[in-house]
C-alpha cells in the first residue's frame, strides 16, 4: 500500500509537471507542421497510408534539397483516431507554433472552423471539410483544395449523365454515405439539384456503428433499384459496401465513390468481382513519375518510410495522394516565404501563401508530379481552385485513370455556396467577412 | 500524521452534522479550492484548460448525476450520454429561439428538459430492476440519438446534421462561442460544478438521500418502513437527469463548441459509468477521483514521450495509453474494488491513526 502510494504521489506530481509546462518553444530554422493523424480506430485502414505519404514528401524535402529553401520542415502527428474530442484536443496541444492546422476529418474540421478567426491559424483540409470554405471572404482561414465536396458531388453527376444533367431525368440515384458531417456533405446540393433536373434522390445513411454490417442498407438497395449509387464512405464503410455490393451482385459500372472511397485495399479485397467500380478523384498514381522515383531512391530505400511495401502501398492511390497534399502545403509555404522574404512564415504569411498557389502544369511538372494532380489555382475569394477530377476505375488489379479532366458545374454550385456560407456567418455572428476581396 | 484529530469535540448536534466534521477535511478543501480558483488559472495555458480542466470538471459532473441514480438509489442506467445530449439539444435550441437569454438561466432550464425525459424513461423502474433496467435505459440511448439525427429542427436543419455554439455573452465577458477565452470557461464551470455538487453533497446527506439509500439496499425493506418507492426512484431519475443534463449543455456550450448526434452515443454513456463505478459508487468525491482517471491521464500519458523527447510515434502513444489505462483501471479495482474514493477514505484513516495502527 505505502508503495503504491508513493507511486501514485511521484506520478502525478510529473504529470502536473508535463502538463503545465507546454510545448517546446519553435526554433527559427524550421517550420512547424503538425497533422491530426489517425493510424488507429475504424478508420486507420485508410488513414495510414494517406499519413505515410504526408510524412514522406516532408521527408524528402529535407533529405533531398536540405528542407524548404533551406529551411527544415518539422513534420509531427498527433494521433486522433479520427474522434472530435482527441481532434480539439490535438489542435489546441499543437497550435502554439503551428503554422497551419491539417484537421483531417469534417467533423474537427467543422470544430476548429469556428476557431480560425480568432486563433488566425490557416486550416487545409485538401478535398474534404465544410463545402462552403470555398468561399475565401467568408472562411477566410480555411482553404480545401483542389476540389471541394460539392464539386465532386457535381462531377460525379456530370459523368453518370454524360455532361447534360437533363439526362437524368426519371432515374434514381442513392447517396450511400456515412451518418457523420462527412457522409452528409454533399447532401444539400444533390437534393437541390435532384429538383432541378427531376431525378430521384434517395440518401441511404450507414450509422458509425453498423458501417461493417450493411447488410440493411443494401437490402434496401436491392429494393429500391437505383440506377446509380453514390457513395460517400470512409474508413471500415468502404471495405463493407463494396463487399455487400459484390455480394448482392449490384452491377459495379453503376457505383461511384467520393475520392475517399477509392481506397486500393478496399477493393482488393473483391479482386476481379470489383471491376467497373469506379471513383472521382484529383490525384492519379504514377509510380514512374520522377517524383516517385525519388521518393523511392531518397525515402522508401533509405528505410525512412513507414509503408508497408509488402502490399504495393507505395503504387497505392491514397498513399501517392498523400504525397500530393504535402505538395500543395509546401506550395502555399514556398509562395509565403518568397513574398515576404522569410525563412520561416508566420500562420498570418502562409494564409497569403495559400491564397496564391498556383500549381499548374508548368509547376507540378517542375516537381516530378505531372498528372498526378489536378491543376489549379487559388485566389483571396476562391480557396478551392476548383481543379476538377479523374473517374479512376478498379480493373481487377488496380486504379486506372477513365476518364478525361471533369469539371464542376459552378454555375450550379456557387448559390448554395454563397448561401451556406452566409448561413454561417449568421449563425456566428460576430464573424468577420473580407471584403477587400473581389470574385 | 495530518489528521490527529484528537481534540476536536463536538458539544452540539449541530456541529456533528456538520459538513466536515474534522478540520483537516476543511482545510484540504480549502487548498484544494485555492488551487482550483487561483493558482491553475493563473499557470495554466490554453492547453491545459481545454484538454485537462474544463473536460475532467464537466466528466465529473455527469458522473455525479449518474452516480445520484445508479450509486445513491440503486438504479443503474445506461442512458447517460443520450440524457446528456437532450441538456445540450435544449440549450442550444433555447438559445436560438431566445437569443437574448441568459446562458446560466438556459443552462439551468435545460436541465428541465433532461429531467423530465430522465423521469419518462425511469417510470419502467418501478416495475423492473437491475440488470433490466439496464437494457430499458439502453433503449433511451438509442431512441434518443436517433431523434438527434432524424429531427431536423433540434438542430436548426444544418446541413452538417452539428449543432454550432454561438458567441454568447454573459455580462459582457464571452462565456461560450469561439470567441471565449479557456479562463473564462473554466470559471463558468467550475462555479456551476461547485454549485451543484453543494447541493448534490446536501441533498445525499439530507432526508431524500436516505430514502434514495434505503431503496438502493433493499427496496422491500423500504417499502415495508413506509418510503414511496415510486417517489424515491422518480425523484432519483430527476435530480439525476437534471444533472447530467446540466453536464450535456456545458459539454456542448462550454467545452466542444459544437456537437453531432454521434458524440451522445454508447461509448459516451459508457465512459460516464466507468467514471462513476472506477471513482466509486455512492460517493461525490469519487466521481472527481474517476474523472481525473479516465479523462486527464490519457492526456497527461500522451504528453510525456514528447516532453522527455522520446521518439515514439503518436500512433504508438496512443497504443500505450489504452494499455497503460486498461492497467491502471484493473489495478485499482483489484486494490479497493469499491472505488477511488474508498480507497481515499482508507488513506485517510490510517493517516488519523498513525503513528499508532491496531
Amino acid at each position: 500500500m505505502k508503495t503504491l502510494l508513493k507511486t501514485a504521489i511521484l506520478s502525478s506530481a510529473l504529470a502536473l509537471g508535463a502538463g503545465f509546462a507546454g510545448p517546446a518553444a519553435a526554433q527559427d530554422d524550421s517550420i512547424y507542421i503538425p497533422n491530426l493523424s489517425y493510424r488507429t480506430g475504424p478508420f486507420a485502414a485508410t488513414g495510414t497510408p494517406l499519413m505515410n505519404g504526408q510524412r514522406d514528401y516532408i521527408t524528402l524535402l529535407n533529405e533531398r534539397d536540405g528542407g524548404l529553401n533551406g529551411v527544415k520542415l518539422v513534420y509531427d502527428e498527433c494521433e486522433t483516431g479520427y474522434n472530435t474530442e482527441k481532434g480539439v484536443e490535438c489542435y489546441e496541444k499543437t497550435k502554439a507554433n503551428a503554422v497551419v492546422t491539417q484537421p483531417w476529418s469534417t467533423g474537427i474540421t467543422l470544430q476548429v472552423l469556428p476557431k480560425s478567426n480568432v486563433d488566425e491559424i490557416p486550416i487545409l483540409a485538401p478535398g474534404y471539410g465544410f463545402s462552403p470554405m470555398a468561399d475565401g471572404k467568408v472562411f477566410q482561414w480555411a482553404y480545401n483544395p483542389p476540389s471541394s465536396y460539392w464539386d465532386g458531388a457535381s462531377m460525379i453527376l456530370n459523368n453518370l449523365s454524360d455532361g447534360n444533367l437533363d439526362n437524368l431525368k426519371g432515374k434514381k440515384i442513392a447517396l450511400l454515405h456515412l451518418d457523420h458531417p462527412f457522409g452528409k456533405e454533399p447532401i444539400p446540393l444533390l437534393e437541390a439539384l435532384a429538383a432541378k433536373h427531376g431525378f430521384t434522390f434517395l440518401p441511404i445513411p450507414v450509422g458509425l456503428t453498423e458501417m461493417q454490417n450493411q447488410s440493411a442498407q443494401w437490402l434496401q438497395i436491392r429494393r429500391e433499384r437505383p440506377d446509380f449509387v453514390v457513395m460517400w464512405g470512409w474508413g471500415a464503410m468502404n471495405a463493407g459496401a463494396i463487399t455487400e455490393a459484390v455480394k448482392t451482385k449490384y452491377p459495379m459500372d453503376q457505383f461511384v465513390g467520393v475520392w475517399w472511397s477509392g481506397h486500393d485495399g478496399d477493393l482488393k479485397l473483391v479482386g476481379e468481382a470489383g471491376k467497373g467500380y469506379r471513383s472521382i478523384s484529383w490525384s492519379v498514381p504514377n509510380s514512374e513519375s520522377p517524383l516517385m522515383q525519388d521518393i523511392k531512391k531518397h525515402v522508401v530505400d533509405a528505410g525512412k518510410s513507414l509503408i508497408n511495401q509488402g502490399e504495393g502501398e507505395f503504387d497505392s492511390v491514397f498513399y501517392q495522394r498523400g504525397l500530393m497534399i504535402s505538395a500543395i502545403l509546401v506550395e502555399g509555404i514556398k509562395e509565403a516565404q518568397e513574398q515576404f522574404d522569410v525563412r520561416a512564415p508566420s500562420p498570418e504569411q502562409l494564409r497569403w501563401g495559400l491564397e496564391n498557389i498556383n500549381l499548374d502544369e508548368a509547376r507540378l511538372k517542375e516537381l516530378g508530379a505531372e498528372g498526378m494532380l489536378v491543376p489549379f489555382k487559388t485566389s483571396c475569394a476562391d480557396h478551392t481552385g476548383h481543379g476538377g477530377g479523374w473517374m479512376l476505375q478498379w480493373d481487377g488489379a488496380k486504379f486506372v485513370k477513365a476518364s478525361d479532366l471533369l469539371m464542376p458545374d459552378r454555375t450550379e454550385i456557387e448559390p448554395l455556396e454563397a448561401a451556406k456560407a452566409k448561413e454561417y456567418a449568421d449563425a456566428n455572428a460576430p464573424w468577420p467577412i473580407n471584403e477587400e476581396c473581389s470574385m | 500524521m495530518f489528521y490527529p484529530t484528537a481534540g476536536q469535540f463536538k458539544t452540539s448536534y449541530q456541529a456533528d452534522h456538520a459538513l466536515f466534521p474534522v478540520r483537516q477535511d476543511a482545510i484540504l478543501l480549502g487548498v484544494i479550492a485555492v488551487l482550483a480558483f487561483v493558482v491553475f488559472p493563473l499557470t495554466a495555458n490554453e492547453f491545459t484548460f481545454r484538454a485537462l480542466l474544463i473536460p475532467v470538471l464537466i466528466y465529473s459532473l455527469a458522473a455525479l448525476g449518474l452516480n445520484i441514480l445508479t450509486g445513491y438509489a440503486g438504479q443503474l442506467s445506461l442512458g447517460t450520454g443520450a440524457f446528456m445530449g437532450v441538456g445540450a439539444y435544449a440549450c442550444y435550441k433555447l438559445v436560438s429561439i431566445f437569443p437574448e437569454m441568459n446562458i446560466v438561466v438556459a443552462i439551468a432550464l435545460s436541465g428541465f428538459f433532461s429531467a423530465a425525459i430522465g423521469v419518462i424513461f425511469g417510470l419502467p423502474s418501478l416495475r423492473i430492476k437491475g440488470f433490466y433496467l439496464a437494457i430499458a435505459t439502453l433503449a433511451a440511448q438509442f431512441f434518443l440519438v436517433w431523434l438527434f439525427q432524424k429531427w431536423g429542427w433540434l438542430y436548426n436543419y444544418n446541413a452538417s446534421g452539428a449543432i454550432q455554439v454561438p458567441n454568447i455573452d454573459l455580462f459582457g465577458i464571452t462565456v461560450a462561442g469561439p470567441r471565449a477565452t479557456a479562463v473564462a470557461q473554466y470559471y463558468f464551470v467550475l462555479c456551476t460544478v461547485c454549485v451543484i455538487t453543494l447541493f448534490a453533497i446536501n441533498i445525499t446527506r439530507g432526508r431524500i438521500g436516505r430514502m434514495w439509500k434505503a431503496v438502493r439496499d433493499m427496496d422491500i425493506a423500504a417499502e415495508l418502513v413506509g418510503i414511496n418507492l415510486m417517489r424515491a426512484k422518480l425523484t432519483a431519475f430527476f435530480v439525476s437527469s437534471y444533472i447530467v443534463g446540466i453536464a450535456g449543455a456545458l459539454f456542448v456550450f462550454l467545452w466542444r463548441g459544437a456537437a453531432e448526434a454521434n458524440l451522445f452515443d454508447i461509448p459516451l454513456s459508457f465512459r460516464v459509468l466507468f467514471i462513476a463505478i472506477i471513482g466509486g459508487l455512492g460517493s461525490v468525491l469519487g466521481n472527481y477521483l474517476g474523472a481525473i482517471l479516465i479523462v486527464a491521464l490519457p492526456v497527461i500519458i500522451s504528453t510525456v514521450p514528447e516532453a522527455f523527447g522520446l521518439p515514439i510515434g503518436s500512433a504508438t502513444v496512443e497504443h500505450l495509453n489504452v494499455m497503460i489505462i486498461g492497467a491502471l483501471i484493473i489495478t485499482f479495482l483489484i486494490v479497493e474494488p469499491h472505488g477511488l474514493a474508498r480507497f481515499w477514505a482508507v488513506i485517510r484513516e490510517k493517516f488519523i491513526l498513525w503513528p499508532f495502527p491496531h
